[in-house]
């Protein structure tokens, strides 16, 4: 075998190839165990192949993996020989745990992670003794050597050049992050023991903590030094400590954060955990031994300190193989790295189960840890913690919050790990710190700084900065029962800054066409995806300086807003997330968002009552040319296509919905009867391609014009009842009855009270106002009873309006006349005084006639079929003034509908009016009086009975 | 065995899809007729040429990596194309789709090209899995589709070749950079740097698709 494979690469490849293929289809025992004796494999494993051949390599560690993945109780005697100390497999393996082949790195990690996860005392003793220090000492500088070039990126890259350089040393740091853990949840407590130890004080105390202060500068040491020589005195200046290597803050944060993000072993984050929260300088001199010993009786010594290890893994490893317990005393002269193996071997006897009992976290050490932590506070040392002073200065974001944004994560971090208990956390931070505020209070002072800051225009604050912020603020300022504990001053700071937020938003809302859709945009976004650090932490990007350009390609909420549309979106967030955290203080549930209601609209394959609504038929010809007959429904907020329901009359199954805010009408040139009707999906999606994009038919030209105009006309009608409902939030003025101190109460008192269908689009904004008279009249109708927010503006701003509501009020079935009378007289006038009278009243300026034609009345004769079909439903004949009763009827003629004296026949009178002058707006009151005739109908109209009506129109 | 580039592959899906199977036809042009056999090694290297340019091929076996969420992480963003395979006559095969391509997503980097890989296209008469079916999954996650059979070899090559080919426009768009080993591609001795990636890496975060403006 060895001669075969000394030969060429290829034989070499094959030969390995084979032996995969030969182990991994063994299925019987027998036949596995006899391949494996008389360690033929084993003197595969240690032959040396040309490892400098990348595929002779690639074929070897897979051999190697295909074998630990086959070891088991049984199997691991073939590789593990008790007797000479020898395991071959792993031994080799973990050589190339450095190897430049990234896959072949990661074979090594899956091949020692198989091999620790087999249960068998002796073998799992042989690698804590014999590899377990070499292994970790090696493995943790390998790690700390790529933080360091990790550092180095940072430093040089304020640019965001090499990004996609720092985001793989970070993905890869994550790596080994995840290994270690995978390492320390197979809970072999004597292998986490060392690995513990190694990293603490290897690592994350003598690099990551260090690095926390800052480097006391070099040249008052040396000064000091000099003086001290100088004076003949000794002066205690550690000058090693200087010449460390250290990482900028912002890393040595960052790296603390991921670790607790990532690891959950109990030990090894309480410890840290403890440093960071109790330590002071003295750490770096005695490690963090104190608390570990808490935690683990039997510890290793490991010097502190982040220095490569004295013997290289594989110098180590050779001695280790191969070799009896002679060779213990060289290595314990070896370095301090594997000094603890020697001690180890005196106290072998102990069993591992014993071990687990005593490493377990019991009742009896937390108590005797807080009894440590109550003696020091209790005797009245002046705590000094640089560590955690650090942490709390850096949330200062006066300037920027580039270093704030990672001392959050790591406090989020720290407050939701697994291995550190809550309870323990609380009682740390409820000690006082040097100006004798507790420690939480000045935490919960800073997150409110943040997020007063956030709330003022022009700050360098990023979105998911305050978003962390708040999350931390509704961790630690809450009781354990969960309330809220924020003084009188820290609860108007609170609300203060988000009445700032509105102030700013409200610059915004209106300013940017699109507010709207920016608005539910931004609302799903931010619902869709709730704050996750740990995908936050995996973003390189937040290591490097905040920066404001999309061309970083940075996540929106990672960054700055660029420009007035990003500046916004921003707005908006700000202040939705302030107005949710000041709800979860006061304990409300929010009333206003989302905007739409889902359980409100209306589904496909809901059965509809369609009694009364108004209905267009048509036939809708698709992209792919497949016909469909539908009739077509305009709700308030959608339209939706219905088939008749065969069970019942009158009732119709919808077949499509979509928003009317996201519907885009399109006439066609060649065919009067024909409209290109395009849903839009409504919000940000990956999809982009329209949820309808379809040509409807109409019967005649007539109604295809109607079908368009309520098209439009519901377009912006559902806008404007949005824009409304953000107003209401906004609270802008004018909106509003009063507004109150701490105004959610006052949106709530307000607006428990009625059904969000209730409010209508009436008055978006008070430019708006002038659309009044038609708006009156849709009011005046029962159904849409008469909210007292609704009438606040009014009130506000006009003083006839008040008139108007109470008369209506007093008589709400007459009350259709009296406004229905208002608007006639204006109507009455000729065209010729339209324009003069409209600068005189601001009533007549109706937003809804965009150019200043005779078609004033046009709209407004759409108001009654405008109606949405349940609310007709509930009260349908007399909602429009109608003689009729409630039953619904075929028998209605058209010619009856004519007759009707309140509210047509002033329509009609000014419509023929304009007909004479204007032909287009003939046809168009000629549809008006068609679509009041739909809205009068009461069951689904065959054909003849719609020609009858026709001919009933044309009559006129 | 000089090369200009070497792009590592992973090879992913469900057990007995024939993902190994695929990969001993692609680098050796075998085919174990054998029945409940399953070869199990999904290591294997080849060259191919592209645009005139030797680019070696290797595809790394991630068996194992289930039970280690450290290995799996690493596995997926340690290369730089990955063959996602179900197999046609079986239908959970391919509803497992979705969950292997979120775990790709999720842990690779954005550049990653996956082709999905309908094996076994030879068993016509068993087939559960519509090829309009295979070509609507693609279409909707953004994945380049193809039905093959490791037994007649049909497509194997081209499935192979094409997800290089699309490596290869990526690095010549400067899409992936390519002095940066951890995502999958290594630049052979021979290679002088003619196109070196930009070094603005402006289009770095943009999405996968999104070729030269």
């Amino acid at each position: 075998m060895r001669q075969k494979s000394g030969g060429a690469s290829f034989v070499c490849v094959q030969l390995l190839q084979t032996l995969n293929i030969l182990f991994e289809n063994i299925r019987n025992e027998t036949s596995l165990y006899y391949l494996l004796s008389n360690n033929h494999v084993n003197s595969i494993i240690v032959h040396k192949f040309d490892f400098s051949d990348e595929d002779v390599m690639g074929y070897y560690i897979l051999f190697l993996k295909t074998l630990s993945l086959k070891l088991n109780t049984h199997t691991i005697h073939f590789f593990y020989n008790e007797h000479t100390n020898d395991f071959p497999l792993y031994t080799e393996a973990i050589k190339f745990f450095n190897h430049p082949e990234s896959m072949v790195r990661i074979a090594v990690r899956t091949i020692s992670l198989n091999v620790y996860k087999v249960q068998n005392p002796s073998m799992l003793q042989f690698i804590r003794d014999k590899t377990a220090a070499p292994y970790f000492s090696n493995l943790v500088w390998f790690i700390g050597k790529h933080i360091l070039e990790l550092d180095t990126c940072v430093r040089t890259d304020v640019d965001h050049q090499s990004q996609s350089r720092l985001s793989n040393l970070v993905a890869e740091h994550l790596d080994h992050l995840h290994y270690l853990n995978d390492i320390l949840c197979l809970d072999i407590v004597d292998l986490n023991a060392v690995l513990t130890e190694h990293l603490l004080h290897k690592l994350f105390v003598p690099l990551y903590i260090f690095s926390l202060t800052p480097a006391p500068p070099l040249s008052m040491a040396v000064v000091t030094q000099n003086l001290a020589a100088v004076l003949n005195k000794v002066v205690n200046i550690d000058m090693q400590e200087m010449s460390n290597p250290r990482v900028s803050a912002v890393v040595a944060l960052y790296l603390l954060s991921l670790v607790f993000l990532v690891i959950t072993h109990g030990p090894l984050v309480h410890s840290l955990a403890w440093v960071i929260l109790n330590a002071d300088h003295s750490v770096f001199k005695e490690g963090a031994a104190e608390v570990l010993n808490a935690y683990i009786e039997r510890r290793e010594v490991v010097a502190l300190g982040f220095e490569q290890p004295r013997e290289s893994l594989e110098e180590a490893l050779d001695t280790v193989v191969g070799s009896s317990s002679s060779s213990l005393e060289n290595r314990s002269m070896g370095g301090e790295s594997s000094s603890g193996s020697s001690s180890r071997d005196t106290s072998q006897s102990r069993s591992v189960t014993e071990q687990v009992e005593k490493v377990n976290i019991t009742d009896e050490e937390k108590e005797k840890l807080r009894q440590m932590e109550d003696t020091s506070l209790s005797g009245g040392v002046d705590t000094n913690r640089p560590f955690l002073d650090m942490v709390l200065a850096s949330l200062d974001c006066t300037e920027n919050d580039y270093i704030a944004l990672l001392a959050l994560c790591l406090l989020y971090a720290l407050a939701n790990n697994k291995g550190v208990s809550p309870e323990w956390l609380e009682q740390v931070l409820s000690k006082p710190a040097k100006s004798s505020t507790r420690y939480n209070t000045v935490l919960v002072e800073r997150l409110l700084h943040i997020i007063s800051l956030t709330s003022q225009p022009s700050c360098r604050i990023r979105l998911i900065t305050l978003e962390i912020t708040l999350s931390l603020l509704s961790r630690f300022a809450r009781t354990s029962s969960g309330d809220f504990i924020l003084t009188e001053l820290q609860q108007s700071v609170l609300f203060s800054a988000r009445n700032q937020a509105m102030t700013i938003l409200r610059n915004f809302y209106k300013s940017e066409d699109i507010f709207l859709d920016l608005f539910e945009n931004e609302f799903t976004e931010m619902s869709k995806s709730p704050l996750n650090v740990e995908f936050l932490c995996m973003d390189s990007a937040i290591l490097l300086p905040p920066t404001g350009t999309p061309l970083t390609g940075i996540n929106f909420t990672r960054r700055l807003p660029c420009g007035e549309v990003e500046k916004a979106r921003r707005a908006i967030r700000v202040f939705s997330l302030l107005r949710k955290i000041c709800q979860e203080y006061l304990s409300e549930e929010e009333v206003l968002l989302p905007l739409t209601n889902p359980s409100n609209c209306v589904q496909v394959d809901n059965i509809l009552d369609l009694n009364n609504s108004d209905l267009i038929a048509c036939t809708v010809v698709t992209k792919d040319v497949t016909k469909y007959r539908r009739f077509l429904v305009i709700d308030t907020l959608q339209l939706i296509l219905v088939e008749p329901d065969p069970k019942r009359l009158g009732w119709g199954i919808s077949k499509f919905v979509g928003f009317l805010q996201d519907v885009e009408v399109v006439g066609d040139k060649d065919d009067s009867r024909c409209l290109h009707i395009t849903v839009h999906r409504g919000g940000v999606s990956n999809n982009r391609t329209p949820i309808l994009s379809a040509k409807f038919l109409f019967d005649d030209h007539i109604r295809c014009m109607a079908a368009k105009q309520r098209l439009t006309k519901g377009r912006s009608k559902a806008r404007q009842k949005k824009m409304y409902q953000i107003a209401q939030l906004l609270e802008i003025p004018g909106q509003m009855i009063e507004p109150p101190i701490y105004p959610i109460s006052g949106v709530r008192t307000a607006s428990t009270s009625r059904l969000p269908r209730e409010h209508r689009p009436l008055f978006s904004t008070a430019n708006r106002v002038p659309g009044f008279a038609a708006a009156l009249r849709r009011e005046s109708m029962p159904s849409g009873s008469v909210s007292r927010v609704q009438m606040a503006p009014n009130r506000s701003i006009v003083g006839i309006r008040n008139e108007n509501t109470q008369r209506r009020r007093r008589s709400s079935n007459t009350s259709s006349t009296s406004s229905s009378n208002g608007s006639s007289t204006t109507r009455e006038r000729s065209p010729a005084h339209r324009s003069p009278r409209r600068q005189e009243s601001p009533r007549n300026n109706s937003p809804r006639s965009r150019d200043n034609s005779p078609r004033v009345p046009r709209p407004r004769s759409e108001e009654i079929p405008l109606e949405d079909f349940q609310h007709s439903r509930n009260s349908s004949p007399i909602a429009r003034g109608s003689p009729s009763s409630n039953t619904p009827s075929r028998s209605h003629t058209p010619s009856r509908v004519l007759c009707d004296p309140i509210s047509i026949s002033p329509r009609l009178t000014s419509g023929t009016s304009d007909m004479n002058s204007l032909a287009p707006n003939g046809v168009s009151v000629m549809i008006a009086k068609e679509a009041a005739m739909n809205s009068e109908e009461t069951s689904f109209i065959a054909r003849e009975e719609k020609e009858k009506r026709r001919g009933g129109v044309e009559t006129v | 065995m000089s090369y200009a580039y070497l792009f590592k592959y992973i090879i992913i899906g469900d057990t007995g899809v024939g993902k190994s199977c695929l990969l001993l036809q692609f680098t050796d042009k075998r085919f174990q007729p054998v029945h409940d056999l399953t070869i199990g090694v999904e290591f294997g290297a080849r060259m191919i040429t592209i645009d005139g340019k030797q680019i070696k091929l290797q595809i790394w076996d991630t068996a194992g990596q289930e039970a280690f969420r450290s290995i799996t992480r690493s596995y997926y963003r340690g290369a730089a194309g990955a063959l996602l395979v179900y197999d046609i006559t079986r239908r959970e095969t391919f509803n497992h789709l979705t969950t292997w391509l979120e775990d790709a997503r999720q842990h690779s980097n954005s550049n990653m090209v996956i082709m999905l890989i309908g094996n076994k296209s030879d068993l016509d008469s068993r087939r559960e899995v519509k090829k309009e079916e295979g070509e609507a999954f693609a279409r909707e996650h953004g994945l380049v589709f193809m039905e093959t059979s490791a037994r007649t070899a049909a497509n194997v090559e081209e499935a192979f070749i094409n997800t290089a080919k699309e490596i290869y426009e990526k690095i010549q768009e400067g899409v992936f950079d390519i002095n940066n080993e951890a995502n999958g591609i290594k630049i052979g001795q021979q290679h002088s740097p003619t196109n070196p990636s930009l070094p603005g890496a402006g289009n770095q975060g943009g999405s996968t698709s999104s070729g030269c403006c």
